[in-house]
Protein backbone atom coordinates (compact mmCIF):
# COMPACT_ATOMS: atom_id res chain seq x y z
CA UNK A 1 0.00 0.00 0.00
CA UNK A 2 1.50 3.40 -0.82
CA UNK A 3 2.31 5.58 2.00
CA UNK A 4 -0.24 7.32 3.76
CA UNK A 5 -1.43 10.44 2.12
CA UNK A 6 -0.84 13.21 5.34
CA UNK A 7 -0.56 16.04 3.53
CA UNK A 8 -4.19 14.98 1.96
CA UNK A 9 -5.60 14.71 5.54
CA UNK A 10 -4.14 17.76 6.52
CA UNK A 11 -5.18 20.07 3.44
CA UNK A 12 -9.00 19.09 4.02
CA UNK A 13 -11.17 21.88 5.71
CA UNK A 14 -12.20 19.93 8.58
CA UNK A 15 -9.05 18.70 9.67
CA UNK A 16 -7.41 22.63 9.42
CA UNK A 17 -10.67 23.64 11.68
CA UNK A 18 -10.27 21.16 14.11
CA UNK A 19 -6.74 21.54 14.49
CA UNK A 20 -7.67 25.00 14.85
CA UNK A 21 -9.71 24.94 17.30
CA UNK A 22 -7.86 22.40 19.42
CA UNK A 23 -4.39 24.61 19.49
CA UNK A 24 -7.22 27.54 20.51
CA UNK A 25 -8.56 26.35 23.45
CA UNK A 26 -5.23 24.65 24.33
CA UNK A 27 -3.71 28.06 23.86
CA UNK A 28 -0.66 27.26 21.90
CA UNK A 29 0.98 26.75 18.87
CA UNK A 30 1.96 23.35 16.83
CA UNK A 31 3.28 22.98 13.64
CA UNK A 32 3.17 19.32 11.90
CA UNK A 33 6.18 18.65 8.79
CA UNK A 34 5.74 15.62 6.99
CA UNK A 35 8.57 12.96 7.12
CA UNK A 36 10.39 14.26 4.26
CA UNK A 37 10.57 17.85 6.64
CA UNK A 38 7.81 19.41 4.61
CA UNK A 39 5.65 21.89 6.75
CA UNK A 40 2.60 20.35 6.63
CA UNK A 41 0.73 22.94 9.69
CA UNK A 42 1.32 25.73 11.52
CA UNK A 43 4.83 27.63 11.81
CA UNK A 44 7.43 25.80 11.95
CA UNK A 45 9.89 28.58 13.24
CA UNK A 46 12.49 27.84 15.90
CA UNK A 47 11.59 23.77 15.15
CA UNK A 48 14.00 21.83 13.42
CA UNK A 49 11.57 19.84 10.51
CA UNK A 50 13.54 16.76 10.60
CA UNK A 51 15.51 15.22 12.94
CA UNK A 52 19.15 16.00 12.67
CA UNK A 53 21.27 12.77 12.27
CA UNK A 54 22.30 10.35 15.20
CA UNK A 55 26.45 11.24 15.76
CA UNK A 56 26.70 7.57 15.79
CA UNK A 57 24.47 6.48 13.20
CA UNK A 58 24.75 8.53 9.65
CA UNK A 59 21.17 8.43 8.28
CA UNK A 60 19.34 7.50 11.39
CA UNK A 61 17.54 10.26 13.18
CA UNK A 62 18.82 11.05 16.68
CA UNK A 63 16.10 10.50 18.93
CA UNK A 64 17.35 11.88 22.11
CA UNK A 65 17.67 15.00 19.89
CA UNK A 66 13.83 14.48 19.41
CA UNK A 67 11.83 17.81 19.50
CA UNK A 68 8.52 16.90 18.37
CA UNK A 69 5.94 14.08 18.59
CA UNK A 70 5.42 10.49 15.72
CA UNK A 71 2.51 10.59 13.56
CA UNK A 72 2.46 6.64 12.93
CA UNK A 73 0.85 5.18 9.90
CA UNK A 74 0.97 1.31 9.55
CA UNK A 75 3.79 1.65 11.99
CA UNK A 76 5.62 4.04 9.92
CA UNK A 77 6.30 7.75 10.76
CA UNK A 78 4.65 10.06 8.56
CA UNK A 79 5.00 13.11 10.24
CA UNK A 80 6.06 14.83 13.24
CA UNK A 81 4.25 17.31 15.46
CA UNK A 82 6.24 20.09 16.91
CA UNK A 83 5.30 22.03 20.00
CA UNK A 84 4.87 22.70 23.99
CA UNK A 85 5.33 18.95 24.73
CA UNK A 86 2.53 18.64 26.72
CA UNK A 87 -0.07 19.80 24.12
CA UNK A 88 1.87 18.44 21.56
CA UNK A 89 0.92 15.27 22.84
CA UNK A 90 -1.98 15.61 22.74
CA UNK A 91 -2.38 17.08 19.54
CA UNK A 92 -0.68 14.04 18.52
CA UNK A 93 -2.99 11.82 19.76
CA UNK A 94 -5.93 13.52 18.04
CA UNK A 95 -4.00 13.45 14.46
CA UNK A 96 -3.08 9.91 15.28
CA UNK A 97 -6.38 9.00 15.73
CA UNK A 98 -7.33 10.99 12.44
CA UNK A 99 -4.87 8.73 10.56
CA UNK A 100 -5.96 5.84 12.32
CA UNK A 101 -10.12 6.48 10.89
CA UNK A 102 -8.21 7.53 7.66
CA UNK A 103 -6.62 3.92 7.18
CA UNK A 104 -9.60 2.12 7.60
CA UNK A 105 -12.04 3.64 5.44
CA UNK A 106 -8.76 3.53 2.87
CA UNK A 107 -8.72 -0.41 3.50
CA UNK A 108 -12.59 -0.75 3.09
CA UNK A 109 -12.79 1.70 0.09
CA UNK A 110 -9.85 -0.72 -1.55
CA UNK A 111 -11.89 -3.84 -1.03
CA UNK A 112 -15.23 -2.46 -2.64
CA UNK A 113 -13.79 -1.14 -5.34
CA UNK A 114 -12.08 -4.64 -5.43
CA UNK A 115 -15.49 -6.67 -5.37
CA UNK A 116 -16.91 -3.74 -7.58
CA UNK A 117 -14.25 -4.36 -10.14
CA UNK A 118 -15.62 -8.08 -10.02
CA UNK A 119 -19.24 -7.54 -10.42
CA UNK A 120 -18.80 -4.84 -13.54
CA UNK A 121 -16.58 -7.88 -14.93
CA UNK A 122 -19.71 -9.95 -14.35
CA UNK A 123 -22.21 -7.67 -15.96
CA UNK A 124 -19.77 -7.48 -18.62
CA UNK A 125 -19.58 -11.53 -18.65
CA UNK A 126 -23.07 -12.07 -18.65
CA UNK A 127 -23.48 -9.37 -21.12
CA UNK A 128 -21.39 -10.77 -23.79
CA UNK A 129 -21.51 -14.71 -23.49
CA UNK A 130 -24.78 -14.08 -25.63
CA UNK A 131 -23.20 -16.49 -28.13
CA UNK A 132 -24.99 -20.05 -28.90
CA UNK A 133 -21.30 -21.60 -29.97
CA UNK A 134 -19.37 -23.31 -27.11
CA UNK A 135 -16.02 -22.66 -28.31
CA UNK A 136 -16.63 -18.85 -27.89
CA UNK A 137 -18.33 -19.05 -24.64
CA UNK A 138 -15.25 -21.08 -23.65
CA UNK A 139 -12.40 -18.57 -25.29
CA UNK A 140 -13.87 -15.79 -23.30
CA UNK A 141 -14.56 -17.46 -20.25
CA UNK A 142 -10.55 -18.32 -21.07
CA UNK A 143 -9.83 -14.78 -21.36
CA UNK A 144 -11.47 -13.89 -18.46
CA UNK A 145 -10.30 -15.77 -16.06
CA UNK A 146 -6.94 -15.55 -16.95
CA UNK A 147 -7.44 -11.32 -16.67
CA UNK A 148 -9.06 -11.31 -13.69
CA UNK A 149 -7.05 -14.50 -11.64
CA UNK A 150 -3.52 -15.09 -11.33
CA UNK A 151 -2.78 -17.38 -13.92
CA UNK A 152 -0.13 -18.49 -16.56
CA UNK A 153 -3.01 -21.51 -17.97
CA UNK A 154 -6.62 -21.86 -17.86
CA UNK A 155 -8.97 -24.88 -20.30
CA UNK A 156 -12.29 -26.08 -20.04
CA UNK A 157 -12.54 -29.50 -19.93
CA UNK A 158 -16.05 -30.94 -21.48
CA UNK A 159 -17.86 -34.14 -20.96
CA UNK A 160 -18.01 -35.82 -23.87
CA UNK A 161 -21.95 -36.77 -24.42
CA UNK A 162 -20.85 -39.85 -26.38
CA UNK A 163 -17.44 -41.29 -24.87
CA UNK A 164 -17.86 -40.03 -21.01
CA UNK A 165 -14.27 -38.63 -21.18
CA UNK A 166 -13.22 -35.26 -20.13
CA UNK A 167 -12.26 -33.18 -23.05
CA UNK A 168 -10.07 -30.60 -23.45
CA UNK A 169 -11.97 -27.50 -25.65
CA UNK A 170 -10.35 -24.73 -24.97
CA UNK A 171 -6.64 -23.67 -23.66
CA UNK A 172 -4.16 -21.29 -23.13
CA UNK A 173 -1.06 -20.41 -21.53
CA UNK A 174 2.28 -20.49 -22.64
CA UNK A 175 3.43 -23.89 -21.44
CA UNK A 176 -0.22 -25.51 -22.79
CA UNK A 177 0.13 -28.95 -24.35
CA UNK A 178 -3.21 -30.49 -25.01
CA UNK A 179 -4.45 -32.87 -22.39
CA UNK A 180 -5.00 -36.51 -23.10
CA UNK A 181 -9.16 -36.97 -22.55
CA UNK A 182 -9.66 -37.75 -18.97
CA UNK A 183 -11.58 -40.41 -17.57
CA UNK A 184 -14.22 -38.69 -14.58
CA UNK A 185 -11.69 -39.76 -11.42
CA UNK A 186 -8.97 -39.72 -12.39
CA UNK A 187 -6.21 -36.45 -12.29
CA UNK A 188 -7.36 -33.66 -10.20
CA UNK A 189 -9.74 -32.23 -12.71
CA UNK A 190 -11.02 -36.01 -13.09
CA UNK A 191 -11.70 -35.85 -9.28
CA UNK A 192 -13.61 -32.46 -8.57
CA UNK A 193 -15.79 -33.68 -11.63
CA UNK A 194 -17.07 -36.19 -9.95
CA UNK A 195 -17.56 -34.45 -6.54
CA UNK A 196 -18.89 -31.77 -8.11
CA UNK A 197 -16.89 -29.31 -6.22
CA UNK A 198 -14.35 -26.50 -6.40
CA UNK A 199 -10.94 -27.12 -4.75
CA UNK A 200 -7.94 -25.31 -4.19
CA UNK A 201 -4.47 -27.10 -4.49
CA UNK A 202 -1.34 -24.94 -4.12
CA UNK A 203 1.00 -27.40 -4.12
CA UNK A 204 0.24 -30.11 -7.08
CA UNK A 205 3.20 -32.12 -6.50
CA UNK A 206 2.17 -32.81 -3.29
CA UNK A 207 -1.36 -33.94 -4.33
CA UNK A 208 -1.35 -38.15 -5.35
CA UNK A 209 -3.94 -37.27 -7.62
CA UNK A 210 -1.83 -34.99 -9.52
CA UNK A 211 -1.24 -36.11 -12.85
CA UNK A 212 2.53 -35.20 -13.83
CA UNK A 213 2.61 -34.33 -17.60
CA UNK A 214 4.83 -32.10 -19.92
CA UNK A 215 2.87 -29.09 -18.32
CA UNK A 216 4.36 -28.09 -15.06
CA UNK A 217 2.23 -26.68 -13.14
CA UNK A 218 2.47 -25.56 -9.15
CA UNK A 219 -0.50 -24.31 -7.94
CA UNK A 220 -4.10 -24.80 -9.21
CA UNK A 221 -7.93 -23.89 -8.82
CA UNK A 222 -10.60 -26.25 -10.69
CA UNK A 223 -14.07 -25.63 -10.20
CA UNK A 224 -16.94 -27.86 -11.87
CA UNK A 225 -19.71 -26.66 -15.09
CA UNK A 226 -22.70 -27.26 -13.38
CA UNK A 227 -25.77 -27.52 -15.55
CA UNK A 228 -28.94 -28.47 -13.67
CA UNK A 229 -27.62 -30.22 -10.88
CA UNK A 230 -25.56 -32.15 -13.52
CA UNK A 231 -21.36 -31.35 -13.99
CA UNK A 232 -20.98 -31.54 -17.33
CA UNK A 233 -17.03 -30.32 -17.39
CA UNK A 234 -14.39 -28.20 -15.21
CA UNK A 235 -12.50 -25.06 -15.55
CA UNK A 236 -8.71 -25.17 -14.40
CA UNK A 237 -6.38 -22.11 -13.52
CA UNK A 238 -2.86 -22.77 -12.63
CA UNK A 239 0.18 -21.06 -12.27
CA UNK A 240 3.91 -22.34 -13.07
CA UNK A 241 5.36 -20.93 -9.92
CA UNK A 242 3.64 -21.68 -6.60
CA UNK A 243 0.79 -19.19 -5.67
CA UNK A 244 -1.16 -18.93 -2.59
CA UNK A 245 -4.99 -18.83 -4.20
CA UNK A 246 -7.42 -17.75 -1.43
CA UNK A 247 -11.04 -18.22 -0.97
CA UNK A 248 -11.47 -15.39 -2.25
CA UNK A 249 -10.21 -16.58 -5.92
CA UNK A 250 -12.09 -19.87 -5.25
CA UNK A 251 -15.11 -17.96 -4.82
CA UNK A 252 -14.88 -15.36 -7.80
CA UNK A 253 -13.39 -18.24 -9.99
CA UNK A 254 -16.55 -19.67 -9.14
CA UNK A 255 -19.42 -17.02 -9.71
CA UNK A 256 -17.07 -16.68 -13.39
CA UNK A 257 -17.70 -20.36 -13.94
CA UNK A 258 -21.15 -20.88 -12.56
CA UNK A 259 -22.09 -17.71 -15.43
CA UNK A 260 -20.30 -19.62 -18.33
CA UNK A 261 -22.06 -22.86 -17.24
CA UNK A 262 -25.13 -21.25 -18.02
CA UNK A 263 -24.25 -20.12 -21.63
CA UNK A 264 -22.44 -23.34 -22.20
CA UNK A 265 -25.79 -25.58 -21.41
CA UNK A 266 -27.98 -23.02 -23.70
CA UNK A 267 -25.39 -23.50 -26.51
CA UNK A 268 -25.46 -27.58 -26.26
CA UNK A 269 -29.06 -27.78 -26.35
CA UNK A 270 -29.31 -25.58 -29.14
CA UNK A 271 -26.60 -27.02 -30.82
CA UNK A 272 -27.85 -30.34 -30.38
CA UNK A 273 -31.24 -28.59 -31.21
CA UNK A 274 -29.93 -27.70 -34.85
CA UNK A 275 -28.59 -30.81 -35.41
CA UNK A 276 -31.67 -32.02 -35.03
CA UNK A 277 -33.17 -29.83 -37.39
CA UNK A 278 -30.57 -30.47 -40.13
CA UNK A 279 -30.98 -34.20 -39.93
CA UNK A 280 -34.93 -33.53 -40.36
CA UNK A 281 -34.64 -31.48 -42.99
CA UNK A 282 -31.58 -33.86 -44.71
CA UNK A 283 -34.28 -36.53 -44.33
CA UNK A 284 -37.09 -34.15 -46.09
CA UNK A 285 -34.57 -33.95 -48.69
CA UNK A 286 -33.32 -37.47 -49.38
CA UNK A 287 -37.17 -38.23 -48.99
CA UNK A 288 -38.12 -36.17 -52.06
CA UNK A 289 -34.82 -37.63 -53.84
CA UNK A 290 -35.75 -41.08 -53.59
CA UNK A 291 -38.97 -40.09 -56.17
CA UNK A 292 -36.22 -39.98 -59.05
CA UNK A 293 -33.72 -42.84 -58.56
CA UNK A 294 -31.33 -41.23 -61.09
CA UNK A 295 -30.37 -38.31 -59.19
CA UNK A 296 -29.57 -40.32 -56.04
CA UNK A 297 -27.16 -38.10 -53.93
CA UNK A 298 -27.63 -34.90 -55.50
CA UNK A 299 -28.04 -33.27 -52.95
CA UNK A 300 -25.13 -34.27 -51.07
CA UNK A 301 -23.21 -33.34 -53.79
CA UNK A 302 -24.84 -30.06 -54.37
CA UNK A 303 -24.03 -29.08 -50.53
CA UNK A 304 -20.05 -30.65 -50.32
CA UNK A 305 -19.71 -28.47 -53.79
CA UNK A 306 -21.45 -25.53 -52.43
CA UNK A 307 -19.64 -25.31 -48.98
CA UNK A 308 -15.60 -25.95 -50.77
CA UNK A 309 -16.90 -22.70 -53.04
CA UNK A 310 -18.04 -21.18 -50.01
CA UNK A 311 -14.75 -21.74 -47.92
CA UNK A 312 -13.22 -20.02 -51.18
CA UNK A 313 -15.34 -17.16 -51.09
CA UNK A 314 -14.64 -16.56 -47.13
CA UNK A 315 -18.38 -16.28 -46.28
CA UNK A 316 -18.99 -15.38 -43.03
CA UNK A 317 -20.72 -18.00 -40.41
CA UNK A 318 -24.14 -16.92 -40.72
CA UNK A 319 -24.48 -16.90 -44.87
CA UNK A 320 -22.52 -20.47 -44.58
CA UNK A 321 -25.39 -21.97 -42.41
CA UNK A 322 -27.56 -20.17 -44.72
CA UNK A 323 -26.21 -21.69 -47.98
CA UNK A 324 -25.97 -25.41 -45.77
CA UNK A 325 -29.70 -25.72 -45.61
CA UNK A 326 -30.51 -23.74 -48.70
CA UNK A 327 -27.81 -26.47 -51.05
CA UNK A 328 -29.52 -29.57 -48.66
CA UNK A 329 -33.50 -28.08 -49.92
CA UNK A 330 -32.97 -26.39 -52.91
CA UNK A 331 -34.72 -28.81 -55.05
CA UNK A 332 -37.82 -29.44 -52.28
CA UNK A 333 -40.11 -27.43 -54.97
CA UNK A 334 -39.70 -30.67 -56.90
CA UNK A 335 -42.39 -32.33 -54.81
CA UNK A 336 -45.03 -30.11 -56.79
CA UNK A 337 -43.58 -31.31 -60.28
CA UNK A 338 -46.27 -34.56 -60.81
CA UNK A 339 -43.96 -37.97 -61.66
CA UNK A 340 -45.18 -37.98 -65.66
CA UNK A 341 -42.63 -34.92 -65.93
CA UNK A 342 -40.28 -35.53 -63.26
CA UNK A 343 -39.52 -38.88 -63.85
CA UNK A 344 -40.02 -38.61 -67.55
CA UNK A 345 -36.61 -40.32 -69.64
CA UNK A 346 -37.10 -38.83 -73.58
CA UNK A 347 -37.05 -35.30 -74.09
CA UNK A 348 -39.47 -32.78 -72.45
CA UNK A 349 -42.57 -30.42 -74.29
CA UNK A 350 -41.94 -26.99 -73.94
CA UNK A 351 -45.31 -27.12 -71.33
CA UNK A 352 -43.27 -30.37 -69.10
CA UNK A 353 -40.78 -28.07 -69.30
CA UNK A 354 -42.56 -25.19 -67.87
CA UNK A 355 -43.63 -27.49 -64.70
CA UNK A 356 -40.28 -28.15 -63.97
CA UNK A 357 -39.38 -24.74 -64.14
CA UNK A 358 -41.43 -23.84 -61.61
CA UNK A 359 -40.15 -26.05 -58.96
CA UNK A 360 -37.91 -22.89 -57.39
CA UNK A 361 -40.97 -21.40 -57.10
CA UNK A 362 -42.87 -24.50 -55.20
CA UNK A 363 -40.00 -24.85 -53.12
CA UNK A 364 -40.41 -21.01 -51.65
CA UNK A 365 -44.22 -21.53 -50.91
CA UNK A 366 -43.15 -24.75 -49.02
CA UNK A 367 -40.92 -23.04 -47.32
CA UNK A 368 -42.70 -19.61 -46.36
CA UNK A 369 -44.83 -22.08 -44.19
CA UNK A 370 -41.96 -22.68 -41.75
CA UNK A 371 -40.57 -20.12 -39.10
CA UNK A 372 -37.18 -19.17 -39.39
CA UNK A 373 -36.78 -20.21 -42.74
CA UNK A 374 -37.57 -16.85 -44.86
CA UNK A 375 -33.35 -16.36 -45.03
CA UNK A 376 -32.72 -19.35 -46.95
CA UNK A 377 -36.01 -18.54 -49.64
CA UNK A 378 -33.81 -16.74 -51.51
CA UNK A 379 -31.19 -19.34 -52.19
CA UNK A 380 -34.09 -21.53 -53.52
CA UNK A 381 -35.89 -19.35 -54.94
CA UNK A 382 -33.18 -18.17 -56.99
CA UNK A 383 -30.80 -21.14 -58.07
CA UNK A 384 -32.08 -21.43 -61.38
CA UNK A 385 -31.37 -17.25 -62.21
CA UNK A 386 -28.66 -16.77 -64.44
CA UNK A 387 -25.93 -14.04 -64.24
CA UNK A 388 -26.92 -12.56 -67.23
CA UNK A 389 -30.58 -12.30 -66.65
CA UNK A 390 -32.18 -15.22 -69.06
CA UNK A 391 -32.31 -17.46 -66.36
CA UNK A 392 -36.03 -18.52 -64.31
CA UNK A 393 -38.06 -17.90 -62.37
CA UNK A 394 -37.78 -13.85 -61.99
CA UNK A 395 -35.18 -13.14 -65.13
CA UNK A 396 -32.85 -11.45 -61.79
CA UNK A 397 -29.57 -10.46 -63.16
CA UNK A 398 -26.08 -9.98 -61.10
CA UNK A 399 -26.25 -9.15 -57.77
CA UNK A 400 -30.13 -9.00 -57.72
CA UNK A 401 -29.29 -12.77 -57.14
CA UNK A 402 -28.82 -14.14 -53.69
CA UNK A 403 -24.94 -15.19 -53.47
CA UNK A 404 -26.65 -18.03 -52.05
CA UNK A 405 -28.33 -19.24 -55.13
CA UNK A 406 -25.18 -17.89 -57.06
CA UNK A 407 -22.97 -20.50 -55.48
CA UNK A 408 -25.72 -23.40 -55.63
CA UNK A 409 -26.32 -22.68 -59.41
CA UNK A 410 -22.60 -23.85 -60.16
CA UNK A 411 -22.52 -26.62 -57.85
CA UNK A 412 -26.16 -27.98 -58.70
CA UNK A 413 -24.83 -27.61 -62.61
CA UNK A 414 -21.62 -29.26 -62.54
CA UNK A 415 -23.00 -32.02 -60.62
CA UNK A 416 -26.11 -32.43 -63.32
CA UNK A 417 -23.51 -32.45 -65.76
CA UNK A 418 -21.63 -34.79 -64.57
CA UNK A 419 -23.97 -36.88 -63.39
CA UNK A 420 -25.56 -39.99 -65.65
CA UNK A 421 -29.14 -39.42 -66.77
CA UNK A 422 -31.58 -42.57 -68.73
CA UNK A 423 -30.93 -40.62 -71.75
CA UNK A 424 -27.08 -39.67 -71.70
CA UNK A 425 -23.63 -40.47 -69.90
CA UNK A 426 -22.85 -37.70 -67.37
CA UNK A 427 -20.11 -35.43 -69.17
CA UNK A 428 -16.51 -35.79 -68.16
CA UNK A 429 -15.39 -34.01 -64.70
CA UNK A 430 -12.89 -31.71 -67.38
CA UNK A 431 -15.37 -31.69 -70.20
CA UNK A 432 -17.56 -30.17 -67.32
CA UNK A 433 -15.07 -27.62 -65.78
CA UNK A 434 -14.83 -26.58 -69.48
CA UNK A 435 -18.36 -25.54 -69.69
CA UNK A 436 -18.13 -23.60 -66.33
CA UNK A 437 -15.42 -21.83 -67.35
CA UNK A 438 -17.16 -21.05 -70.91
CA UNK A 439 -20.12 -20.28 -69.01
CA UNK A 440 -18.63 -18.28 -66.51
CA UNK A 441 -19.81 -14.19 -66.78
CA UNK A 442 -23.00 -15.53 -68.51
CA UNK A 443 -24.51 -17.97 -67.13
CA UNK A 444 -22.62 -18.76 -63.69
CA UNK A 445 -21.43 -15.64 -61.75
CA UNK A 446 -17.45 -15.32 -62.82
CA UNK A 447 -16.27 -14.70 -58.62
CA UNK A 448 -18.11 -18.22 -58.18
CA UNK A 449 -16.72 -19.74 -60.82
CA UNK A 450 -13.52 -18.55 -60.21
CA UNK A 451 -13.86 -19.94 -56.37
CA UNK A 452 -14.67 -23.76 -57.64
CA UNK A 453 -11.58 -23.84 -59.29
CA UNK A 454 -9.95 -22.64 -56.85
CA UNK A 455 -11.76 -25.26 -54.80
CA UNK A 456 -11.05 -27.45 -57.33
CA UNK A 457 -6.89 -26.75 -57.27
CA UNK A 458 -7.19 -27.13 -53.03
CA UNK A 459 -8.70 -30.62 -53.64
CA UNK A 460 -12.16 -30.44 -52.37
CA UNK A 461 -14.27 -31.00 -55.35
CA UNK A 462 -14.02 -34.65 -56.03
CA UNK A 463 -16.28 -37.13 -57.84
CA UNK A 464 -18.05 -39.87 -56.44
CA UNK A 465 -17.48 -42.28 -59.61
CA UNK A 466 -14.10 -42.71 -61.53
CA UNK A 467 -14.86 -39.19 -63.76
CA UNK A 468 -11.86 -38.26 -62.80
CA UNK B 1 -4.30 22.43 -10.00
CA UNK B 2 -7.20 20.61 -11.75
CA UNK B 3 -9.72 19.69 -9.80
CA UNK B 4 -12.51 16.56 -10.10
CA UNK B 5 -15.77 16.67 -8.03
CA UNK B 6 -17.23 13.48 -7.49
CA UNK B 7 -21.47 14.38 -6.18
CA UNK B 8 -23.90 11.36 -4.91
CA UNK B 9 -25.97 10.92 -2.66
CA UNK B 10 -24.32 7.32 -1.64
CA UNK B 11 -21.50 7.35 0.33
CA UNK B 12 -20.00 4.09 -0.75
CA UNK B 13 -20.63 5.46 -5.07
CA UNK B 14 -18.37 8.43 -3.90
CA UNK B 15 -15.67 6.41 -1.83
CA UNK B 16 -15.35 4.14 -4.84
CA UNK B 17 -15.11 6.84 -7.56
CA UNK B 18 -12.54 8.00 -5.11
CA UNK B 19 -10.49 5.48 -4.76
CA UNK B 20 -10.80 4.99 -8.81
CA UNK B 21 -9.20 8.21 -9.08
CA UNK B 22 -6.82 8.29 -6.67
CA UNK B 23 -3.46 7.48 -8.50
CA UNK B 24 -4.52 10.87 -10.20
CA UNK B 25 -3.77 12.27 -7.18
CA UNK B 26 0.02 11.54 -7.69
CA UNK B 27 -0.35 14.07 -10.93
CA UNK B 28 -1.53 16.76 -8.65
CA UNK B 29 -5.23 16.38 -9.25
CA UNK B 30 -7.49 17.40 -6.47
CA UNK B 31 -10.70 15.19 -5.97
CA UNK B 32 -13.77 16.78 -3.64
CA UNK B 33 -16.96 15.55 -3.09
CA UNK B 34 -20.59 16.34 -2.29
CA UNK B 35 -23.64 14.21 -1.01
CA UNK B 36 -26.08 16.38 -2.69
CA UNK B 37 -27.11 18.64 -5.35
CA UNK B 38 -26.89 22.20 -2.93
CA UNK B 39 -23.16 21.67 -1.77
CA UNK B 40 -22.10 20.59 -5.65
CA UNK B 41 -23.38 24.21 -6.50
CA UNK B 42 -21.59 25.83 -3.89
CA UNK B 43 -18.43 23.82 -4.56
CA UNK B 44 -18.69 24.43 -8.08
CA UNK B 45 -19.27 28.07 -7.73
CA UNK B 46 -16.03 28.21 -4.93
CA UNK B 47 -13.95 25.64 -6.91
CA UNK B 48 -14.65 25.90 -10.58
CA UNK B 49 -13.44 22.28 -11.10
CA UNK B 50 -12.33 21.10 -14.20
CA UNK B 51 -15.26 17.76 -14.15
CA UNK B 52 -17.65 17.26 -12.39
CA UNK B 53 -19.22 13.25 -11.96
CA UNK B 54 -22.83 13.97 -11.33
CA UNK B 55 -25.16 11.65 -10.11
CA UNK B 56 -28.57 11.80 -11.66
CA UNK B 57 -31.01 10.68 -9.03
CA UNK B 58 -30.55 12.36 -6.26
CA UNK B 59 -32.91 13.92 -3.63
CA UNK B 60 -34.01 17.53 -3.66
CA UNK B 61 -31.98 18.53 -6.27
CA UNK B 62 -31.16 15.90 -9.16
CA UNK B 63 -28.18 15.77 -11.45
CA UNK B 64 -30.22 17.24 -14.38
CA UNK B 65 -30.70 20.15 -12.24
CA UNK B 66 -27.66 21.06 -11.22
CA UNK B 67 -26.21 20.66 -14.48
CA UNK B 68 -28.72 22.74 -16.23
CA UNK B 69 -27.57 25.78 -13.04
CA UNK B 70 -23.89 24.99 -13.87
CA UNK B 71 -24.33 24.99 -17.42
CA UNK B 72 -27.05 27.36 -18.44
CA UNK B 73 -27.90 29.64 -15.50
CA UNK B 74 -24.11 30.14 -14.34
CA UNK B 75 -22.76 29.60 -18.17
CA UNK B 76 -19.84 27.59 -16.93
CA UNK B 77 -19.77 26.09 -20.03
CA UNK B 78 -16.13 24.78 -19.78
CA UNK B 79 -16.66 22.24 -16.92
CA UNK B 80 -16.66 19.07 -18.37
CA UNK B 81 -19.68 16.94 -16.61
CA UNK B 82 -20.34 13.40 -16.76
CA UNK B 83 -23.91 11.95 -15.36
CA UNK B 84 -24.18 9.18 -13.70
CA UNK B 85 -26.86 6.32 -14.10
CA UNK B 86 -27.72 3.46 -12.51
CA UNK B 87 -28.08 0.57 -15.26
CA UNK B 88 -31.83 -0.86 -15.94
CA UNK B 89 -33.02 3.29 -15.55
CA UNK B 90 -34.41 4.27 -18.32
CA UNK B 91 -32.14 7.44 -18.95
CA UNK B 92 -33.60 10.13 -20.45
CA UNK B 93 -31.13 11.16 -22.87
CA UNK B 94 -33.24 14.22 -24.26
CA UNK B 95 -32.62 15.86 -20.84
CA UNK B 96 -28.84 14.85 -20.74
CA UNK B 97 -28.87 17.11 -24.02
CA UNK B 98 -30.97 20.13 -23.43
CA UNK B 99 -29.17 20.33 -19.29
CA UNK B 100 -26.07 20.54 -21.67
CA UNK B 101 -23.88 17.55 -20.02
CA UNK B 102 -21.27 15.97 -22.19
CA UNK B 103 -20.92 12.43 -21.43
CA UNK B 104 -23.14 9.83 -19.19
CA UNK B 105 -21.88 6.78 -17.76
CA UNK B 106 -24.02 4.06 -16.47
CA UNK B 107 -23.58 2.28 -13.12
CA UNK B 108 -22.51 -0.46 -12.34
CA UNK B 109 -19.31 1.30 -14.14
CA UNK B 110 -15.52 0.22 -15.09
CA UNK B 111 -13.18 1.83 -12.77
CA UNK B 112 -10.64 1.07 -15.51
CA UNK B 113 -12.66 3.64 -17.64
CA UNK B 114 -13.85 5.93 -15.46
CA UNK B 115 -10.34 6.43 -14.53
CA UNK B 116 -9.01 6.58 -18.57
CA UNK B 117 -12.08 8.97 -19.15
CA UNK B 118 -10.92 11.48 -16.17
CA UNK B 119 -7.55 11.44 -17.42
CA UNK B 120 -8.24 11.85 -20.89
CA UNK B 121 -10.58 14.92 -19.96
CA UNK B 122 -7.81 16.00 -17.89
CA UNK B 123 -4.95 15.85 -20.42
CA UNK B 124 -3.24 13.30 -17.52
CA UNK B 125 -2.40 11.00 -20.52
Amino acid sequence: MALFNLKKLLSRKDTVRLLDELTESLSTNVCIVSASGVVLYGNCNGYPPVLPDHPDHPGLPDFANMAGFPIIADGQAVGWVHGDDRKANAIVSVVNHMVKTEMEKKALATETLDKYNELTMLYDFVEKVNTFNVKEIANFLIKQVLVQIRADNASIMLENETTGLLETIAASGTYFDPMMPLKPGTGIAGSVMLAGKAEIINDCLSDPRYIVGRNKISSLICAPIKAKEKTIGVVNASTIKPNNYTADDLKFFSTLVTQAAFAIDNARLYENLKKAFIKTVNTLAETIEKRDPYTGGHTKRVMNYSVAIAEELGIGDKDRERLELASILHDIGKIGVSDKVLLKTSKLTDEEFDEIKKHPVYGEEILSYIENLDDIIPGIKSHHERFDGKGYPEGLRGDEIDLIARIIAVADSFDAMTSDRPYRKGLSFDVALGELRKCSGTQFDSKVVDAFFEAHKNHKIKLENDKQ
Amino acid sequence: MPTILIVDDEQHIRLLIEQTLEELEDDGVEILTADNGAEALEIIKEARPELVFLDVMMPKMNGFDVCNTVKNDLGMKSIYIILLTAKGQEFDKEKGRECGSDLYITKPFSPKELRNKAKEILGLQ
